[in-house]
């Protein structure tokens, strides 16, 4: 089967973002090939189905003649009907899947590649949860418009065919059958909507039980450390009883649309049944004929429900599109310059509101009472805010991102793992200088690898989520020297390692940054005592620099912020 | 055509709790019946009357065929007619009783399920959710109950409707023309060779083929949850080639389970043309031997027809249930969790606290402890530090009596605290870690857990302990105000103090602390553990920090190196005696 081969594509293309309909159109043509065979075959398929009935009738009037050629003949084609009904009806399905899995899969690569080409602007500009809506269901929606689009086409010509062959047969039934098969679908429409909103609405609560599961199983150490189990399962109880009665509120309105999916059909069979019964007594029909209506008038209810389905299908594929084209218009907050400046050479980088320095070849600490202010000045040097930045004397905002992103690494407070396994999470753009192994030892990272089951192999979940707060620091750092930037911005890097491997990480990784540039935001001695030079940070400015023990004596405010000396704070009137 | 890659390399699930077997679940499930016995038989007498009235319509039809040809009166016709409408009627409302039955029949199933299996995680040993962990059970309290939901609301229904209507209609084509009804002799065996093949390949396919799809778009949720990440590390041409590399797996099972399709449908598909050209056939031999009337060949097509639709329900619904299947014996697998032995009389004598020669192993083979030694004597406050990896929060867990050691005791007072359920355990000791779970829900119930009775003016004292009182009092609808998931979102460190309030509010004698402040910034952390101290003047209380001060601030410093405690004793007398703790400090305080 070479059907699905070729997916995915190497390049998905770039699709005309202007309009819902110029891009659903878009889409239909990068693949009209197969949705062109999806139609043909869905108009082959129904209308073996529709033709059934036909067979039948003739079939019985060839019985009720005691014309054994003519059963012989047409219950052949009744069988043969079968099989092209079976044959054509598996290659429409073939043709479907490949438009639905055709479209959702452009569509993935196209909304990943804008999610990795947007990098952190994305999820600034729309929350997480709303671009993995678009993914997980509006790709499926966009994707299963197409699928239905072929059994459409087959349900329009299969109708206009039973039609034809109805009013040939008698105009008083045919007319009857063709009015009224689209009525009593009709009639059930503006019974059915009220009913389904009410039911959607009930159903939406299901999900607070699985919620409250969620949570209640999630919070269990709490539960069985503490107590409270009893006062959990009350409400957990409540609520499931409250769940269930929606439940069957909403039973109660899926239930009346059962019935009546029962009643309206067949209070318009009952009528065809009693019409043709009396034109088959005038001699007007002949008795195979009304077997044929009666089989005409339970199949059209199959185009009808397709016609319906799409109608749906398309409603919610639109809605749809435009999420998707949401996500795709987005472009950066900050565009990058037009005319960016060749590399600038090797220099300091510096920060002018702060006046923080960067120099080349230094482990530069960077200690506020405050931490956000300290963020605030990573933010800026790592340009992802604006700001007065040069690097070797060039304003930051001049230079081109993958240069900018390329020469300075800000490693944030709580730096993101992303599952797979952990030489993966290594593996990232590098300069080659620092080896895996040698990264994981200056990070003291290595007894986390030979604690886990399969070493550099192991596969970390989501976040890292199996890790500690202070293993996933060291592995970050681990992976931060790997990618062995210019220059290096770590936000405070240790704050949850214990004293003990803080000591060690403080020893060792400055051996990975070896003529190079390095930040460390810290308030811990034991890292601010390895720095070559600290700098003070009050109310976003710099005001005092030099080494830790210098500072330490020299500077009350630097005291009072390191040692977290109460009685130091006191001796200075609450300063900070 | 091969599945592109082995089940056990997508569907592993590497679970450390039960899964019950079919017996088990085949118990289980003639359990909830018969809990509901009186519903169920309800579903099938109701149902019944329904597929009987839909069996009129065929007869009157045949009738008129039959009667056209032996001068049938319009009169006739009428009444036959009518009597269609009649049976329609009783048709319509049959089927509004029966499936509004069967669908409560299934929600109160359902809530059982979800109901049994809630109430059996809360009574879950500790030491089972500790080691187990929180996430196997989420996911059989979430994806599973939802599963089975589906199966439960759409299949259970469905299929008991499809079995009944089938078995009516099958019943009345033999009872109105036996000799016809042989036709389905011929569609019955590819049918069952067909499905056999399909059902052995399908429901392990279309699982695997939803969780690749799941995990393309896990891919895209992941590169934009870490898109600073992803930027940093210049990682965007690795996300894209990761996305396409699971979109191309995703679609080799999409291939496995389209070629699947493409055998089975048309096989069953043919299958049920076949007793309808035979019934026409083997009607006009009968015929013509005068064996069957025509009214009997007319209703006899018209029951293969109508004979196909419960058939199909039947097979398309059923992997459905083979999922539901799996997802059950995940749930009836958390009852068989067995309950360790323990000792409901025994009360400790005192509230010291003795580790003997302890040692504890995870894995078999692999002790964390190698002899641990320790006396928590009551109203000190002991800090442990080390490096991590070196077991302090084990020896806390066990401390906590959630574990028993391999070998060696944890006593209290005497007694075994392994050997204790943990309803009285807390009343004695509790713990604290990182781990903060905050409960959707007010904060008032996230905080009064031991003491659901507790007044305002207690949840206030005990908010007031940890430095939280001034931030609850800010809350929208103070202690009323919804924590959690989707509510007013706590900081971390606020969690962690909400953490700690409980613990305050149950007031055990002995409290451990692992790191129990570790998310607040460190001014504030020193700030609360002096307010917690005063609060808890008199308590027992083992602190496992990574901060010095703590260790500063207590009384004993017990340092956790490999599994041993290497050295013990007030802070100042370990750092006057010069051992590794007075290094780390002296590099710490810089006081030389």
């Amino acid at each position: 089967m070479p059907l699905l081969k070729n997916l995915p594509r190497e390049d998905p293309g770039t699709p005309n973002l202007t309009g819902v309909w110029p891009f659903l159109l878009w889409i239909a043509r990068q693949q009209w090939r197969t949705l062109a065979l999806g139609i043909t075959w869905g108009i082959v398929w129904m209308l073996a189905a529709a033709a059934v009935p036909v067979g039948l009738g003739r079939g019985i009037t060839a019985i009720s003649e005691d014309d054994m050629q003519g059963v012989v003949l047409w219950s052949s084609v009744v069988l043969v009907l079968g099989i092209v009904s079976a044959v054509s009806g598996i290659l429409r399905h073939q043709m479907a899947v490949a438009n639905w899995i055709g479209a959702a899969s452009r569509i993935q690569q196209l909304v990943a590649r804008q999610a990795a080409d947007l990098g952190g602007d994305l999820p600034k500009q729309v929350a997480t949860g709303e671009v993995v809506a678009v993914s997980a269901s509006d790709v499926e929606r966009i994707g299963s418009a197409f699928d239905v689009t072929a059994r459409m086409a087959g349900a329009i010509v299969s109708y206009i065919a039973v039609a034809i062959v109805m009013v040939f047969v008698s105009p008083l039934l045919g007319a009857v059958v063709i009015v009224g098969v689209p009525l009593t679908a009709l009639a059930i429409a503006p019974l059915v909507k009220p009913l389904e909103r009410r039911e959607s609405a009930q159903r939406a609560r299901f999900g607070e039980t699985t919620e409250l599961a969620a949570d209640t199983v999630a919070g269990l150490r709490v539960l069985r450390g503490i107590g409270g189990e009893e006062l959990f399962l009350r409400r957990f109880n409540e609520k499931s009883g409250e769940v269930r009665q929606a439940a069957v509120g909403t039973a109660r309105i899926r239930s009346i649309l059962d019935a009546l999916q029962v009643a309206l059909p067949g209070a318009f069979l009952v009528a065809v049944t009693w019409i043709g019964a009396q034109l088959a007594l005038t001699g007007e029909l002949t008795v195979g004929q009304l077997v044929t209506f009666y089989g005409f008038a339970a199949f059209l209810v199959l185009p009808l429900r397709t016609v319906t389905e799409t109608a749906h299908k398309w409603t919610s594929a639109r809605v749809a599109a435009r999420r998707v084209i949401a996500i795709l218009s987005l472009e950066r907050q900050h565009p990058d310059p037009i005319d960016p400046v060749s590399e600038p050479g090797p220099g300091d980088l510096v920060d002018g509101e702060s006046g923080f320095r960067v120099e080349r070849g230094h482990v530069t600490a960077l200690v506020s009472g405050e931490p956000h202010d300290a963020t605030a000045v990573l933010e800026r040097l790592g340009g992802y805010v604006p700001g007065d930045v040069t690097v070797a004397g060039a304003p930051l905002a001049d230079l081109d991102r993958e240069v900018l992103r390329r020469r300075i690494l800000v490693q944030d407070k709580d730096p993101i793992v992303f599952a797979g396994t952990v030489g993966e999470f290594l593996d990232v753009p590098m300069s080659g200088r620092v080896t895996a192994s040698a990264a994981l030892t200056s990070a003291d990272a290595d007894e986390i690898i030979n604690g886990l089951p399969d070493g550099l192999a192991s596969e970390l979940p989501e976040r890292g989520r199996t890790l500690s707060g202070g293993q996933r620091q060291r592995l970050a750092l681990a992976r931060s020297l790997v990618a062995d930037p210019e220059f290096l911005l770590l936000d405070e890097p240790t704050s949850a390692v214990d004293a003990h491997t803080e000591i060690r990480i403080a020893q060792q990784f400055e051996g990975a940054r070896q003529g190079l540039a390095t930040v460390i935001v810290t308030t811990s001695p034991l890292l601010l005592d390895h720095a070559d030079v600290v700098a003070l940070l009050v109310d976003g400015r710099v005001v005092a620099t030099g080494r830790h023990r210098e500072l330490l004596r020299t500077e009350p405010r630097y005291r009072a912020v390191v040692l977290r000396d109460d009685e130091t704070l006191a001796g200075l009137g609450g300063a900070e | 055509m091969k599945p592109p890659e082995t089940y056990h390399s997508v569907l592993h699930q590497n679970s450390q709790l039960p899964v019950a077997d079919p017996p088990a679940v085949r118990r289980h499930v003639a359990g909830l019946l018969k809990r509901h016995r009186g519903t169920f038989s309800a579903v099938v007498l109701l149902n019944s009357v329904a597929a009987l009235a839909a069996l009129v319509g065929p007869q009157v039809l045949g009738q008129i065929v039959e009667g056209v040809s032996n001068g049938l009166t319009s009169a006739e016709v009428n009444r036959l007619t009518l009597i269609f409408a009649v049976a329609l009627i009783v048709q319509t409302i049959f089927t509004r009783w029966a499936r509004l039955r069967a669908a409560i029949l299934g929600e109160w199933i359902l809530a059982d399920l979800r109901e049994d299996l809630i109430k059996r995680a809360v009574g879950l040993p500790l030491g089972v959710v500790e080691r187990a962990g929180t996430g196997d059970l989420v996911s059989r309290a979430t994806t599973d109950v939802d599963r089975l939901a589906w199966a439960v609301r759409m299949a259970v229904p469905e299929m008991t409707i499809a079995l009944v209507t089938g078995l009516l209609v099958g019943g009345a084509l033999i009872l109105t023309a036996p000799p016809l009804a042989l036709a389905w002799l011929l569609a019955a065996p590819p049918i069952v060779i067909a499905s056999r093949w399909y059902f052995r390949r399908a429901p392990n396919a279309y699982r695997a083929e939803t969780t690749t799809y799941t995990m393309v778009n896990a891919a895209v949720a992941e590169t934009v949850d870490g898109g600073r990440t992803v930027e940093a590390y210049r990682l965007g041409p690795e996300r894209v080639r990761l996305t396409d590399a699971r979109i191309a797996r995703w679609v080799r099972w999409e291939r496995y389970t389209l070629w699947l399709r493409c055998r089975y449908f048309p096989a069953i598909e043919i299958s049920y043309f076949l007793p309808t050209a035979g019934v026409l056939f083997l009607g006009g031999v009968f015929y013509a031997q005068g064996t069957v009337t025509l009214s009997q060949v007319t209703a006899a097509v018209l029951y293969t027809q109508m004979l196909v639709e419960p058939i199909d329900i039947l097979l398309s619904w059923m992997d459905e249930l083979q999922s539901g299947q799996a997802s059950l014996a995940r749930l009836v697998g958390v009852h068989e969790i067995p309950d360790p032995e323990v000792d409901w009389e025994t009360e400790p004598a005192s509230e010291e606290i003795e580790a003997r020669n302890v040692r504890f192993a995870y894995r078999e083979g692999r002790d964390v402890l190698h002899g641990v030694d320790l006396d928590v004597e009551p109203g000190t406050r002991i800090a442990i530090v080390g490096p991590s990896g070196a077991g302090k929060s084990t020896l806390g867990r066990l401390l906590a009596g959630i574990h028993g050691p391999r070998t060696g005791h944890v006593d209290m007072g005497g007694v075994a605290l392994s050997g204790l359920p943990v309803e009285t355990v807390r009343k004695h000791v509790a713990l604290v870690t990182q781990e903060h779970h905050v409960f959707v829900g007010s904060l008032r119930d996230n905080v009064r857990l031991a003491r659901p009775d507790a007044d305002d003016d207690a949840l206030f004292e005990s908010l007031r302990a940890v430095d939280a009182q001034e931030w609850a009092m800010a809350l929208p609808d103070g202690l009323d105000t919804l924590v959690g998931a989707g509510a007013h979102k706590l900081t971390p460190a606020q969690a962690q103090q909400v953490a700690l309030a409980r613990l305050v509010l149950a007031d055990p004698h002995t409290l451990v602390l692992d790191e129990a402040t570790s998310l607040l910034d460190p001014r504030a952390a020193r700030h609360l553990e002096r307010s917690l101290a005063a609060v808890l003047d008199g308590r027992t209380v083992v602190a496992i920090a990574h901060r010095l001060h703590t260790a500063h601030d207590a009384d004993v410093v017990a340092v956790v190196e490999d599994g041993m405690v290497t050295e013990y004793g007030s802070h100042d007398e370990l750092v006057a005696a010069g051992g590794a703790y007075a290094e780390l400090w002296r590099s710490w305080t810089d006081e030389n």
